[in-house]
């Protein structure tokens, strides 16, 4: 039992013929052409088409943005336009409220002269035919007076002459 | 009575024996090769195509499920590599920094997830490639190449004036950095590995399942840790390299 290190390490020493740590033979340049191969498989199955892939979205990616702030200045042009035109319109829709309204005024005016002044007339022309008619009932009465006081002045004559 | 004891001691260590060392030798015109380093590392190869393959396969302009994940990977990949080269030239380098971190990471973790330990093999053992000094050296080396090819490419010539800044009494320490950077790379990766897997087994040789649990989950982040330096410092040599002289 205290022997096996040192059989382990006689059995280990009779074996080794070739070899080692540091052994360095043709698999140094095989390995470098093997890995050269790798890169060159590598570069045309993976690196070139996924970098493609990435390259396009990247440049997908900066022409939507680029055409979104364009159209996105587009919209402010067209919104201040629009407003602009809107705000004109209503400027005019108020001139022509105000113009309607002072022409309205003005005919509102004129008619209620209009009004006034055939009211006036009515009550003139009434108040004339009033007075004719206050005449002639006045007239009238004064006729009826006259003919009842002569009618009185008979009977109170005819009385005394009896 | 001993020798029985040993020999059933002893063959219970070969199950479960700590093999450092040794490995399943491939020959091919005359060079030898560690097959089983090819072989975990063909498995991890086959996973990353196929995961490629398959989360490549409609790809939308609004992702879905997978392609959510794949372009996460990538852009995690970018993010390494824009933050260490820089806006403008880091696109070039974008595949080599991700297949370092991709198979790194594949590597480490088939070595910590896989028992492989049920396979048995002639010789040696399968474990992750990361392991073997063979793969980390061929990574790091690549790292050393390209970042001499970034910056001879960019700057010409004009490249080793980086070698006298700021000051020409710097020039060894300059020229040294070249031989340290790989070696420093390689080794950093090569030791966590082979540490992480050894202590595993250790563990598990000395006691059952509750002590080498969390170690094993410690592995598994340590070596994702490495796979994320591996790619950030070659991606900084890289990035080092193509900053040209006379811009700062």
């Amino acid at each position: 039992m205290v022997n096996l290190p040192l059989l382990l390490a006689l059995q280990e020493t009779n074996r080794e013929i070739e070899g080692g740590l540091f052994d360095f033979n043709a698999t140094l340049p095989l390995m470098a052409l093997q890995f050269l191969a790798l890169t060159v498989i590598l570069n045309l199955l993976f690196y070139k088409p996924v970098s493609n892939v990435l390259d396009d979205r990247d440049e997908y990616i900066r022409n939507s943005l680029t055409m979104a702030s364009t159209s996105l200045i587009k919209a402010n042009e067209l919104t201040q336009k629009y407003e602009q035109e809107l705000a004109e319109s209503r400027k005019q829709a108020q001139d022509i409220i105000k113009k309607s309204q002072q022409e309205a005024q003005q005919i509102v005016s004129i008619k209620i002269k209009e009004a006034q002044q055939d009211a006036e007339k009515l009550v003139f022309e009434a108040s004339q035919q009033l007075n004719i008619q206050k005449e002639q009932a006045l007239k009238t009465l004064e006729d009826q007076v006259d003919a009842l006081s002569d009618q009185i002045k008979l009977k109170l004559l005819n009385g005394n002459l009896l | 009575m001993y020798q029985q004891e040993v020999e059933v001691i002893s063959s219970y260590i070969a199950v479960s024996a700590v093999e450092v060392g040794k490995h399943l030798y491939w020959e091919i015109g005359g060079y030898k090769l560690h097959g089983q380093v090819f072989i975990v590392s063909w498995l991890v190869i086959i996973a990353l195509l196929s995961l490629a393959f398959i989360g490549t396969r409609n790809l939308e302009r609004v992702p879905k499920n997978l392609q959510n994940f794949m372009e996460f990977v990538i852009e995690f990949l970018q993010d390494i590599a824009k933050n260490q080269i820089g806006e403008h030239e880091y696109r070039s380098w974008v595949p080599y920094i991700a297949t370092i971190f991709l198979f790194i990471l594949g590597s480490n973790w088939a070595g910590a997830l896989i028992p492989w330990k049920l396979i048995q093999l002639p010789e040696g053992e399968l474990a992750a490639p990361t392991n073997d000094i063979n793969t980390t050296v061929a990574l790091s080396l690549l790292t050393s190449l390209s970042y001499f090819y970034a910056g001879l490419n960019k700057n010409g010539l004009g490249y080793f004036a980086r070698y006298v800044e700021p000051t020409p009494v710097l020039l060894p320490i300059n020229i040294l950095e070249d031989f340290t950077k790989p070696l420093s790379l390689s080794f950093r990766l090569f030791g966590n590995i082979l540490a992480d897997e050894l202590v595993v087994s250790v563990f598990t040789l000395l006691v059952p399942i509750l002590i080498p649990l969390p170690v094993m989950i410690l592995g598994l982040f340590a070596s994702s840790i490495q796979a994320l330096i591996f790619s950030t410092l070659s991606a900084a040599y890289i990035g080092e390299a193509l900053e040209g002289h006379g811009e700062h």
